[in-house]
């Protein structure tokens, strides 16, 4: 799974140019049939010319002079004068056009004084009314849709990297205070018990490798974060001894569920620091994942202080709000809840994909 | 004379870590108990009168300082601490003795011969020690800055949820109570705007109207009606809301 993509829609120019002929071609095609169904003029074959004839110039010069002007916003003024200029352009070349098709191709003489002329005329009326209203919806359409994509590039492009900036940050604020304090316990326990303080050196070693890695993979593991999370608790329940007791609970199902990296451990840090560190009784951590029929569900509770003392935080937890919404748009939800009778309940759900 | 000292730390390991170091540089000193915390911590002083105390800053319950500011002229304190850059410059502006952690031998050593020196020569420990800390306190405070309000709770069905303030776009009064308005919808809490504006931070909430308060940050325009009032259009909101003439000059210079 990669989280890091961004998609964004390259309009094809051709492509476009192309489908606007070919929606010219039926539009003349339905009004010859059209003309010469209400019988406006008789013959369906000088109708057609005519008609595509009329068509085609209108849509031409249309085109060439967008490609020309080039109007950036979706003003009107500007698209409408672009507009009549190309549609009386358009008829007057198509008005030659059609009886010089007409009379080398197929021997078909227009004579514009037996009332031709005036059918002529309203055929081109019609035309430039429909082939002008098309172009300008979808000229309209066309622009309004590319600023939006171009506005949501931006302001994706532009989070992500404050993002990626601030789970740096993140990751740079190891507490020096922890450190320390778990330096002076292993220490300690060097001379005491060699055993229990290698362990906890080995524990510190590898939630530093996590913490500190410059470069974090997309996707890790609910497991290999798991890894992470219970070295950090370890080291913690050494420290606050009776005051910390911990469980883990994840199903062997989801063991390699994928998950961005760095997501779930803020919370964990936040329930220890916030919950248990400062109260005098400490308290339980339990980490729960689950799976639900649409989502995978992980539960971050802790029997701690609750609320009251968790105004202190902020960084992480917004931080883990805004990659969850930027990973997983509307379908991933963090939220954090009252757990009774005291302490936080933490939230994350994200959808399930297939292992 | 023999002399008594306590430690109090609420990490076991490191209690025992420094009573080891304590009876290599000092065996003639008696630690005569040990506290958890810092409500232990004072029984403790009460109970054994000891001499020194070795106290941890960051504890649960009274931190070392709170213990200090009880207990001062009875004994000689001691802090110890394992980082606190702002902390540590306080204590030597205030010449106050404090060890950092991991404790080194070298430098318990120094602090020993100072704690004999000073124990010799007078009795009665720095009697002045209330007020410096006092001092410290103020100064340790300061950098911690005023606690604003960071989230609302609010009731979610069952249970009670949490929003970070910086996700709130407006809080809108509604009869005695209001509205917390967010992306994700609207919640009521039992809290006036006027009891809301003291606790916000005034730099990210702004009071424009009696009924309402907006997220800086989520301002996206101003502008004027024709009569000359305010309105604000908020990012991502379709409403509009309205400044009154109090509170325009909030918006004089953007």
């Amino acid at each position: 799974m990669d989280f890091s993509a961004i998609p964004i829609k390259k309009p094809f120019d051709a492509r476009h140019i192309l489908l606007d002929y070919f929606y010219t071609i039926i539009i003349s095609a339905l009004i010859a049939l059209f003309i010469t169904i209400v019988g406006i003029s008789k013959p369906f074959l000088p109708n057609l010319v005519m008609s595509l004839s009329f068509g085609v110039s209108i849509c031409t010069l249309i085109i060439l002079l967008f490609r020309l002007f080039n109007p950036q916003q979706v003003k009107t003024l500007p698209i409408v004068l672009i507009m009549a200029t190309g549609v009386v352009g358009g008829m007057i070349i198509g008005s030659q056009a059609g009886p010089f098709i007409l009379l080398h191709f197929f021997s078909i003489v227009i004579d514009a004084r037996d009332g031709q002329y005036l059918k002529t005329i309203v055929m081109a009326l019609v035309f430039g009314g429909t082939v002008s209203y098309f172009f300008y919806s979808r000229a309209q359409l066309k622009s309004v849709g590319e600023a939006a994509e171009k506005e949501r590039f931006n302001r994706l492009a532009s989070e992500k990297a404050v993002l990626e900036y601030s789970l740096k940050l993140l990751q740079a604020q190891i507490e020096p205070h922890f450190l320390f304090n778990t330096l002076s316990n292993i220490l300690s326990l060097i001379d005491t018990e060699p055993t229990k303080g290698k362990s906890m050196l080995i524990d510190l070693i590898r939630y530093l490798r996590t913490s500190l890695s410059r470069t974090l993979p997309d996707a890790t593991t609910l497991d290999q974060e798991m890894e992470t999370i219970k070295a950090y608790l370890n080291i913690q329940k050494i420290r606050l001894g009776d005051r910390l007791i911990f469980t883990i609970d994840v199903p062997d199902t989801l063991t390699q569920y994928p998950l961005p990296p760095m997501l779930l451990q803020p919370l964990v840090e936040n329930a220890v620091k916030h919950g248990i560190e400062p109260g005098i009784e400490g308290g339980e951590i339990r980490i729960i994942a689950s799976e639900e029929s649409k989502y995978l569900r992980i539960e971050v509770v802790d029997t701690g202080l609750g609320f009251s003392s968790f105004n202190a935080s902020g960084v992480g937890i917004a931080n883990v709000k805004e990659r969850i919404k930027l990973i997983y748009n509307e379908k991933g939800r963090f939220f954090l809840e009252e757990n009774k009778p005291h302490g936080v309940k933490a939230v994350i759900e994200v959808p399930k994909v297939d292992l | 004379m023999t002399c008594k000292a306590i430690i109090a730390d609420d990490e076991k390991e490191l209690r025992t870590y420094l009573r080891s170091l304590l009876l290599e540089v000092w065996p003639d000193l008696v630690i005569c108990g040990e506290a958890a915390n810092g409500k232990e911590a004072l029984e403790l002083v009460e109970s054994e009168h000891p001499q020194i105390a070795f106290l941890d800053i960051k504890m649960p319950g009274l931190t070392g300082m709170d213990v200090a500011k009880h207990i001062s002229g009875l004994c000689h304190i001691i802090f110890v601490t394992a980082y606190d850059r702002y902390a540590v410059e306080a204590f030597e502006q205030e010449a106050v003795d404090y060890l950092l952690k991991p404790v080194s031998k070298e430098r318990l050593t120094q602090t020993v011969l100072r704690l004999r020196d000073r124990l010799e020569s007078t009795s009665s420990p720095m009697p002045r020690l209330t007020e410096v800390i006092e001092n410290l306190l103020s100064k340790l405070s300061v950098q911690s800055g005023r606690d604003y309000l960071r989230w609302i709770k609010t009731q979610y069905k069952d249970s009670i949820r949490l929003i970070p303030v910086e996700e709130i776009d407006y809080f809108k009064a509604d009869d005695k109570y209001t509205l917390v308005m967010t992306k994700e919808g609207e919640s009521l809490i039992r809290k006036s705007i006027k009891e809301l504006v003291d606790k916000l931070d005034p730099g990210q909430f702004w009071q424009i109207h009696r009924g309402t308060i907006v997220n800086v940050a989520r301002i996206d325009k101003m502008s004027r009606s024709i009569t000359g009032r305010g309105i604000l259009k908020l990012k991502e909101r379709s409403e509009l809301l309205t400044i009154s003439r109090n509170y325009l000059h909030l918006f004089r210079q953007m």
